[in-house]
C-alpha cells in the first residue's frame, strides 16, 4: 500500500520536475531568439514593416491592384458612348477604331453601331470582358436615376427553403445581420401597396450606390432591397468596411435588383479566415531554424546530455512558438470579430504546422532543404484547410477542414461540439503523431549525421515500433495523413476531365492507403523485426497492419455517423465502403474491406522482407488489387 | 584552372541536385499551379452555369405578373417555366420536387416584386440561383424598356455574347497562372541564396573558402549566379509546358529576359539581406517581408512585372516593349553591380 503511494508520489515529483525543465527550456529558447535580433536587424525589420504598411495603405487608396491592366485593346471613337466604358475598365485599353487592324493591334472594334470581333480566343475573352464592363457601366448609371421604379422595376427577394414534405421552412436567410425577419408570405403582400408609395419618395441616399428602397412595412417583404445586403456588412459581426460594395459579404445577398442577388458563397469570411494563415507561415520559419540550429555543429549535444528527456526539450522549444501563434490568432480573431471558437479551431492547425516543421527540421540536411520543406508544408496545409472551406455552405463534407468552423463562426452560424471534434480531431491526432515521430529521432545518432531523409523517416518509424501490436496502432494513426493526401489528390486531379480523373483518383487513393499501411512494416524489417524476415512474419504483420487500418477507418466512419448524420452522402466519396442499409449486406460490406486491407498489406509486406526494390515491386500488385476493389465498389454502389 | 566563381556556382547547383530539393521545388510549383487552377475551374463552373451544360432548371411561376415573367423565362435556354394559378399549388409542386424553384411575381406601385424560393440543399442551389438571376435580369431589361420614358438616359446596348470559342479561363491563364509560374522560381531562388549564405556563415565554412585563393566577391558572385540562372530555366520549362498544353505564350524570349532580370534583382536582395543579417531566422524574415513589399508595391505601377509578363504573353504590347524589357535588365544588373561594390566594404565573415 505504502509502496504504491510512494510510486504515485515519485511520479508526481517526476512530472513536476519535467514541467519545470520544459519551462526552463522555453525561457531559454525565448531569450536566445530575442538575442538573435541585433540592432541592425531590428531596424531593417522595422523599416520593412513600415514599408509593408505604406504599400498596403497605398493599395487600398489606389482602389486595388489590376494585374490585367490594358490586356485587351478595344478600338472605339472618343465620342462614342462606349469610350467611357473602355477608359474606366482597367483591363481594357482604348485604341482608334480601325477595323482593318482587327487582330493585329485591336481585338474588338466598335464602329457605326456595330461591334467587330477578331477571330481568336483572345478576342472572345476581350468581348466577354467588354460585355461585362458595359453591363456594370449601365448599372452604375441606373443607380444615379431619380426614378427608381423605372430604373429597377424588378425587386427580387431570395429565400432558401428545405424541401421537407411537411412544409416549406421559411427563413434560412444565410446570415444577414438585419434581423428584420424576412419571412415572406402572401399575408405580407396584401395592403402593402400603400406603403410602397412612400418607399419611392423616401430619400434613400444614405445607401450611396445601392438601390435601396427600404422603409415602411415593406421591409418585411424584402423590399428592403439592397439595404439588407449593406446592412449585413455594416451591422454584422464584422467591423471591416470596404467589402460591402460587393454585396452579401456573408453568404451572398438575398434581395435587391436581379443583378444584386448572388449564390451563397462566403467570400468575405474566407478572405478573413485566410488572415489566420499569414502569421503561421512566418512563425514556422524561425521555428524550423531553431530546430535545425541544434543539429549544426553538434550544438544540441549539451542539451541532449542534460538530465531532461528529449520530449521535454522538444516541448520546451516548441512552447514559445505555439504560444505566439495562439496569441496572434487571438489578436486576429479580435480584430476581425471572431469568437473563441475561431481561436479553438485555428489552434490545432497551428499545432500541425509546427509539428510538420519540427519533423522537417529533424530530417533536413541543410537550410536550403529546410526552406523547401517549410514551403511545402505551408502550401499543402494551407490548401488542405482552404479548399473544403470554400464549400462551407454547400456540403457538410467541408467540415473536414477546421477553417470551415471559422467561416461558420464569422457568419454567425453556430458550431456544435460534434462538428468541432470531427474537423479538428485529425489535426490533433496528426500533430501528436508527427511530434512523436520527431522525438523518436531526437537522439545523437540521427541528429548529427547526414543521413538521407528516407532513412531518417524509417528510423523515426522504427523508434515507435515495439512489438507486433504497434504495427496495427501505427496503421490506424496514419489515417489523418491518408485523409490529407487523398483530399489533395482530389484537388489536383479535379482539373482533368472526368473520364481520366476518376480512374486516376481511385489509383491514387489505393496507392496512398497501401503505402500508409505498409511503410512501417518495411521499416520494421530494417529495425526490430530484422531477424524475423520469413514469409510467416510478413503475413502476420501485413494482416495486423490491415486490421489496424480497418479499425481506424471504421472508427472514423462511426464517429461521423454518430456525430454528423447529415454527412452520410459525402462520406461515400472517401471511404472504400460505406455502411449499408440491410444487415446482411452490411456485414458483407463491413468484412470485405477488412479482407481487402489485410490481403493487400500482406502482399506489400512480403516484398518488404527483402529490399527496397522488392518492396516497391510488391506495392504494384497491392495497389492494383486495391484499386480494382475500389473500382468495383464505385461502379456497383454508385 | 577554371574561374573560381563558376566552380562555386557549380557546387551550389550540385548540392541542390544531391539533396533532390530542386525536384521538391518543381513539385511545389506544379502543385500551386494545379491548385489555383482547381480553384478557378471549380469556382467558374459553380458560378457560370453556361460552362456546365445539360442541366435544365424547371421553375414554377405564379402571381399576377406571372405571364410576363413566363414569356421571358421561356426564352432562356437553360431554364423552363411552368405557370401555377396560386402560390399554394406552386409551393406544393416545389415540395414534391416537380419544380426546382418558385417565383412569385406581383405588380404593385409600378414595380414587380419577385420572391424566389430555392432549395436549400446542395451545389444545385448555386446553379439555380445563377440561372434565376440571368432570367430575372432579362426580365428586368424588358420591364425597364417599358419605362424608358421615365429614365434620363438610356442604357447602352450590350455587345453580343462571345461565341462558342470563348473560354472563361483565358484571362486567368495569362494574368495569374503564367506570372505565378514565372515568379515563383524567382522567389525560391532568392530564398535559396539567403539560406546558402547564412549557412556558410553559420557553419564557418566561409572561412575555409576564404583560405582558398578566392575573394568574398567571388563567393557572392558564384552563389548569385547559380541562383539567378535557375529561375529563368524553370520559367522556360513552364512556358514550354503551357505551350504544349495549348496555352500559347508570345514573346517567350522577352518574358525570360524579364524573369532573368527580376531573378538577378531578387537574388541580389536576398544576398544583401543575408550579408547584413547573418542569422537565418532574421534573414529569412527580412527577405520574405522585403520581397512581399517590393512585389506588392510594384503591382500598383502601370508596367509592373506581372502585368508586363501577361501583356507580353498575349501580345498586347506596343512597339515600345523592347525598352521595357531593357529597363528591367538595367534594374537587375544595376542592383547586382551595387552589391558587388558593397561586399568588400561590408566585411563578410569577419566576425
Amino acid at each position: 500500500m505504502s509502496g504504491r503511494r510512494e510510486r504515485v508520489r515519485s511520479a508526481i515529483r517526476a512530472a513536476r520536475g519535467g514541467l519545470r525543465a520544459v519551462a526552463r527550456i522555453a525561457r531559454w529558447e525565448v531569450s536566445r531568439s530575442v538575442g538573435v535580433v541585433d540592432r541592425r536587424t531590428a531596424a531593417l525589420g522595422l523599416l520593412a514593416l513600415l514599408l509593408a504598411g505604406a504599400v498596403g495603405g497605398a493599395a487600398t487608396a489606389a482602389g486595388g491592384v489590376a494585374l490585367d491592366r490594358d490586356v485587351y485593346r478595344v478600338g472605339v471613337d472618343t465620342d462614342s458612348p462606349y469610350h467611357e466604358v473602355v477608359v474606366e475598365t482597367p483591363a481594357l485599353a482604348a485604341r482608334p477604331p480601325e477595323v482593318d487592324r482587327l487582330g493585329r493591334g485591336v481585338e474588338v472594334v466598335v464602329a457605326d453601331d456595330h461591334v467587330y470581333v477578331a477571330d481568336s480566343r483572345k478576342a472572345q475573352a476581350a468581348l466577354s470582358t467588354f460585355r461585362d464592363a458595359v453591363r456594370r457601366h449601365n448599372l452604375d448609371r441606373l443607380r444615379e436615376e431619380r426614378n427608381e421604379s423605372a430604373a429597377f422595376p424588378v425587386v427580387v427577394t431570395l429565400r432558401y427553403a428545405e424541401r421537407t414534405p411537411d412544409g416549406v421552412v421559411a427563413g434560412g436567410e444565410s446570415g444577414d445581420g438585419t434581423g428584420t425577419g424576412t419571412g415572406t408570405g402572401t399575408e405580407d403582400t396584401s395592403g402593402s401597396a400603400g406603403d410602397s408609395d412612400g418607399t419611392e419618395s423616401a430619400p434613400s441616399g444614405a445607401d450611396g450606390s445601392t438601390s435601396g428602397s427600404g422603409s415602411g412595412a415593406d421591409t418585411a417583404t424584402g423590399a428592403a432591397g439592397v439595404d439588407a445586403a449593406t446592412g449585413s456588412a455594416a451591422d454584422g459581426p464584422l467591423g471591416v468596411p470596404g467589402f460591402g460594395g460587393a454585396g452579401g459579404l456573408f453568404g451572398g445577398s438575398t434581395s435587391g435588383s436581379p443583378a444584386d442577388i448572388s449564390p451563397p458563397f462566403p467570400f468575405g469570411a474566407l478572405v478573413l479566415a485566410f488572415l489566420f494563415f499569414v502569421p503561421m507561415n512566418f512563425v514556422i520559419q524561425p521555428y524550423g531554424s531553431t530546430i535545425l540550429n541544434e543539429r549544426i555543429n553538434r550544438r544540441g549535444e549539451l542539451l541532449l546530455v542534460a538530465p531532461v528527456s528529449p520530449a521535454a526539450i522538444v516541448a520546451g522549444k516548441t512552447l514559445p512558438y505555439l504560444a505566439t501563434l495562439v496569441g496572434v490568432t487571438a489578436l486576429v480573431a479580435l480584430a476581425i470579430g471572431g469568437s473563441p471558437v475561431s481561436v479553438a479551431a485555428v489552434a490545432p492547425i497551428a499545432a500541425l504546422y509546427l509539428a510538420a516543421t519540427f519533423v522537417g527540421g529533424m530530417f533536413a540536411r541543410s537550410f536550403k532543404e529546410l526552406t523547401f520543406v517549410t514551403v511545402s508544408i505551408s502550401v499543402f496545409l494551407t490548401s488542405y484547410a482552404f479548399v473544403p472551406a470554400i464549400f462551407t455552405n454547400v456540403t457538410p463534407i467541408a467540415l473536414i477542414s477546421p477553417l470551415t468552423l471559422v467561416v461558420h463562426d464569422l457568419q454567425g452560424t453556430g458550431v456544435t461540439a460534434a462538428q468541432y471534434a470531427f474537423s479538428t480531431g485529425p489535426f490533433y491526432v496528426g500533430s501528436a503523431v508527427l511530434f512523436a515521430l520527431g522525438v523518436g529521432v531526437y537522439r545523437e545518432e540521427d541528429m548529427f549525421t547526414q543521413r538521407s531523409v528516407p532513412l531518417k523517416f524509417l528510423d523515426a518509424l522504427n523508434s515507435r515500433l515495439k512489438g507486433r501490436k504497434s504495427v496495427a496502432v501505427l496503421s490506424a494513426l496514419a489515417i489523418p495523413f491518408v485523409f490529407i493526401a487523398e483530399l489533395l489528390a482530389v484537388a489536383v486531379l479535379f482539373v482533368l476531365p472526368v473520364e481520366v480523373s476518376i480512374p486516376l483518383l481511385l489509383v491514387a487513393v489505393a496507392a496512398v492507403e497501401e503505402v500508409a499501411k505498409s511503410v512501417h512494416v518495411y521499416a520494421g524489417f530494417r529495425g526490430p523485426f530484422a531477424d524475423r524476415r520469413g514469409w510467416k512474419a510478413a503475413l502476420v504483420l501485413g494482416a495486423l497492419s490491415g486490421l489496424g487500418f480497418f479499425l481506424g477507418e471504421k472508427l472514423t466512419a462511426v464517429v461521423q455517423l454518430v456525430g454528423l448524420p447529415d454527412l452520410a452522402l459525402g462520406r461515400a466519396a472517401f471511404s472504400s465502403a460505406g455502411i449499408a442499409a440491410t444487415p446482411a449486406v452490411g456485414l458483407l460490406l463491413l468484412l470485405a474491406p477488412l479482407a481487402l486491407h489485410a490481403t493487400t498489406t500482406s502482399i506489400a509486406s512480403l516484398g518488404a522482407t527483402r529490399d527496397r526494390a522488392t518492396y516497391l515491386a510488391a506495392l504494384v500488385p497491392a495497389i492494383a488489387v486495391h484499386a480494382a476493389y475500389n473500382f468495383a465498389v464505385v461502379s456497383t454502389l454508385g | 584552372m577554371a574561374d573560381p566563381r563558376l566552380t562555386i556556382a557549380r557546387r551550389e547547383l550540385a548540392t541542390l541536385r544531391s539533396e533532390k530539393t530542386i525536384v521538391l521545388a518543381l513539385l511545389i510549383q506544379l502543385f500551386i499551379a494545379a491548385f489555383s487552377s482547381f480553384l478557378v475551374v471549380g469556382l467558374v463552373s459553380l458560378y457560370d452555369p453556361g460552362s456546365v451544360d445539360g442541366y435544365e432548371t424547371t421553375v414554377g411561376v405564379t402571381g399576377d405578373a406571372a405571364d410576363d415573367l413566363l414569356r421571358v423565362v421561356d426564352e432562356q435556354s437553360s431554364i423552363a417555366g411552368v405557370g401555377y394559378a396560386s402560390q399554394a399549388s406552386a409551393e406544393r409542386a416545389f415540395r414534391n420536387g416537380e419544380v426546382d424553384a418558385v417565383l412569385l411575381a406581383d405588380r404593385r406601385a409600378g414595380r414587380v416584386f419577385v420572391t424566389a424560393t430555392v432549395p436549400d440543399d446542395s451545389v444545385r442551389t448555386t446553379l439555380v440561383v445563377v440561372q434565376l438571376r440571368d432570367a430575372l435580369a432579362t426580365f428586368e431589361r424588358t420591364e425597364r424598356g417599358d419605362r424608358a420614358a421615365f429614365l434620363s438616359s438610356t442604357p447602352l446596348d450590350l455587345p453580343p455574347r462571345p461565341g462558342s470559342g470563348s473560354t472563361p479561363y483565358y484571362g486567368f491563364s495569362y494574368t495569374v497562372l503564367l506570372p505565378l509560374l514565372c515568379f515563383l522560381p524567382v522567389f525560391i531562388s532568392g530564398s535559396m541564396v539567403v539560406d546558402s549564405v547564412t549557412e556558410e556563415l553559420d557553419r564557418g565554412t566561409l572561412e575555409l573558402l576564404r583560405v582558398a585563393p578566392v575573394s568574398t566577391v567571388d563567393i557572392v558572385d558564384g552563389k548569385v549566379w547559380a541562383a539567378a540562372v535557375l529561375a529563368p530555366a524553370q520559367a522556360g520549362l513552364w512556358i514550354a509546358l503551357l505551350d504544349f498544353n495549348g496555352t500559347t505564350v508570345r514573346h517567350p524570349l522577352a518574358i525570360l529576359a524579364v524573369v532573368g532580370a527580376l531573378a538577378l534583382l531578387v537574388v541580389t536582395l536576398g544576398a544583401t539581406v543575408a550579408v547584413l543579417s547573418p542569422d537565418r531566422r532574421a534573414a529569412q524574415f527580412l527577405y520574405a517581408v522585403g520581397v512581399l513589399v517590393a512585389f506588392g508595391g510594384t503591382t500598383l505601377l502601370p508596367l509592373n512585372p506581372v502585368n508586363t509578363v501577361a501583356r507580353l504573353a498575349v501580345d498586347s504590347v506596343g512597339a515600345a516593349y523592347p525598352a521595357v524589357v531593357a529597363g528591367y535588365l538595367a534594374l537587375g544588373t544595376g542592383a547586382y553591380l551595387l552589391l558587388r561594390r558593397a561586399v568588400p566594404a561590408l566585411g563578410v565573415g569577419d566576425r
